[in-house]
């Protein structure tokens, strides 16, 4: 049943649940026994080692390994479809494992090839 | 002389006191009886000594020898205790604490100095302690034009998830808080909620470094995903099952180490990355982005983020011993519950406890079980701390190309072994086992 298999997982939830409940207090009585000045503005200031920061906090960034999150999106899939195939190996004839070995290929040398793109910073 | 209470009132004594006995009658009434409800029409309650254990019942179990360990039994076959206490959060969190201990002290040592010394009696003992309750009395600064809610609750939620993740680790023989079939998969997709808390957190702070802090993490925690995930499908192929708890079981003669030493490799390289820990600690680099997407918690925040952090590597820890070790398999070294115990009950001089019902609280493989665990994941948690005294930490370009030329080579490397294991006869059907 869905609902069954669904609810097996419930305990991963609770667990989730119950780390909230236990940790958020944490915060909270934290704030309430600590001291609380706003004597400073210059005290809420962002962390600059010092300095008065200059400029948005939040700026764009050149991620110079984008290909790489590309990569990922990719290939996270694909490593995930090889589980369908690792759990069953035990069941499905020796001849099915063909076809998953093209599969392997494949997955290899895109891989291969897209390092050797990422690797190439001019054309992109 | 002075008087201890110069205006005492003998009227306005007797008032206040009625006033916090109306005050516990009305919350007893309006939060207590309710809550008894509850419990009695939601809640399946056991069947102890033949009899329906009813709030009486409960309520007067330290008045019944007989009913106390029953009534201790049957809460801790409930779906709470295993969350709460032993295979969940508890557990995780005493051996969480001891890993920062034994972390500051065995640093200490590699590098010639004393680590926490004064703090209690013996070798800083109390340190921890000491470390939590400074945290705990510090002032939260929230830096201005933060995003308040989101880094509020990052701290917070980085906490839930490493427990979520602990929530999947077989620690005996049928103590796993959700045994469910798919346990890698959840494991997998627990993980794939590190990066993105990481990324919430450092955005939300409207600061630099963690802005910076925060873009390393996510590369690192996700390039090393894949590898990560590729080094575990030999293991599956020769289990043929993906539950942890029959994974761990299937390795009673030999672990799977054994057999795919480059998967463990790759897989405990991986580890380190996942966990941000020397040599792959970018994401905090103290020396360069002064604490990385850590730099604006400040107070019980950080507390939350570094208990967050040991839960994880735990998690960590213990999931490789489930997949490479052999989890709770082991030399049975505890011995077996006294037998004379169980059918005369404990004779101390005068006093005469007659055999008291359920009394082997625990069997002797769950115990077996559990000792085999902790002692295979503090050796672990002992080489994932290592490196941090000894290596250096490795450039952003390094990292990248040692993830996906390197060990993602080696992880494919790994799974021809598993397949060519099986396929030559020495594992699976005919094999060894």
């Amino acid at each position: 049943m869905v609902g069954e298999l669904a609810g097996n997982y419930s305990t991963v939830v609770l667990m989730f649940g119950f780390a909230v409940v236990a940790m958020a207090p944490a915060l909270v009585i934290s704030r309430m026994i600590s001291p609380r000045k706003k004597s400073n503005p210059v005290k809420f200031l962002p962390m600059e080692c010092g300095q008065v920061p200059t400029g948005e906090g939040r700026t764009h960034f050149m991620m110079q390994y984008y290909p790489y999150i590309l990569m990922f999106v990719v290939f996270d899939v694909m490593a995930i479809f090889l589980y369908a195939w690792g759990s069953s190996l035990l069941e499905i004839p020796k001849i099915a494992t063909l076809p998953m070995m093209g599969f392997l290929a494949i997955m290899f040398g895109a891989m291969a090839f897209a390092l050797y793109q990422s690797g190439r910073r001019r054309i992109w | 002389m002075s008087v201890i209470a110069p205006n005492f009132k003998l009227s306005e004594f007797i008032k206040s006191l009625l006033d916090n006995i109306f005050w516990i009658i009305l919350l007893l009434v309006l939060i207590g009886l309710p809550a008894v409800f509850i419990i009695l029409f939601v809640v399946e309650m056991p069947v102890i000594n033949g009899e329906l254990l009813t709030p009486f019942l409960a309520l007067t179990w330290l008045a019944d020898p007989s009913r106390i360990l029953p009534v201790v039994k049957a809460f801790m076959g409930t779906d709470l205790f295993r969350v709460m206490v032993f295979p969940g959060f508890g557990f995780a969190a005493l051996l969480a604490a001891g890993t920062i201990f034994v972390e500051r002290k065995m640093l200490a040592k590699l590098q010639l100095r004393v680590g926490p010394f004064y703090c209690g009696k013996f070798e800083g003992i109390l340190q921890l302690m000491g470390d939590g309750l400074k945290l705990i009395s510090k002032e939260i600064i929230i830096p201005a034009k933060a995003d308040k809610p989101i880094f509020w609750a990052a701290p917070v939620l980085f906490v839930a998830a490493a427990a979520a993740f602990v929530a999947f680790i077989p620690v005996a023989p049928g103590w796993v808080v959700a045994d469910v079939d798919l346990g890698l998969l959840g494991v997998f997709a627990v993980i794939g909620f590190f990066p993105i808390i990481t990324i919430l957190s450092a955005w939300s702070a409207n600061s630099k470094f963690p802005f910076i802090g925060g873009i390393r993490a996510l590369f690192q925690m996700v390039s090393f995903e894949i590898p990560l995930i590729l080094s575990l499908p030999g293991v599956v192929m020769l289990t043929g099952s993906l539950n942890l708890s029959e994974i761990a079981a299937s390795q009673s003669v030999f672990p799977w180490i054994v057999f795919l030493p480059v998967g463990a490799i790759v897989f405990f390289i991986t580890m380190l990355a996942e966990l941000e820990r020397i040599p792959f600690d970018l994401p905090e680099a103290e020396s360069e982005i002064v604490a990385g997407w850590l730099t604006e918690l400040s107070g019980m925040m950080y507390g939350l983020v570094q208990l967050g952090t040991y839960l994880k590597l735990y998690a960590f820890a213990g999931l490789f011993v489930v997949l490479f070790l052999g989890g709770w398999n082991g030399p049975m070294i505890v011995p077996p519950f006294p037998v004379e115990l169980l059918e005369n009950g404990i004779e101390m001089g005068p006093i005469t406890v007659g055999p008291l019902p359920g009394l082997p609280l625990f069997t002797q493989e769950m115990l077996n079980g559990t000792l085999m665990f902790v002692m295979k994941t503090a050796g672990v948690i002992f080489f994932i701390l290592l490196p941090r005294g000894v290596f250096p930490r490795i450039r952003v370009d390094m990292l990248l190309n040692l993830g996906w030329s390197k060990l993602i080579g080696l992880a494919f490397v790994n799974i021809f072994i598993a397949l060519g294991l099986l396929y030559a006869g020495v594992l699976g059907p005919g094999g060894l086992q």
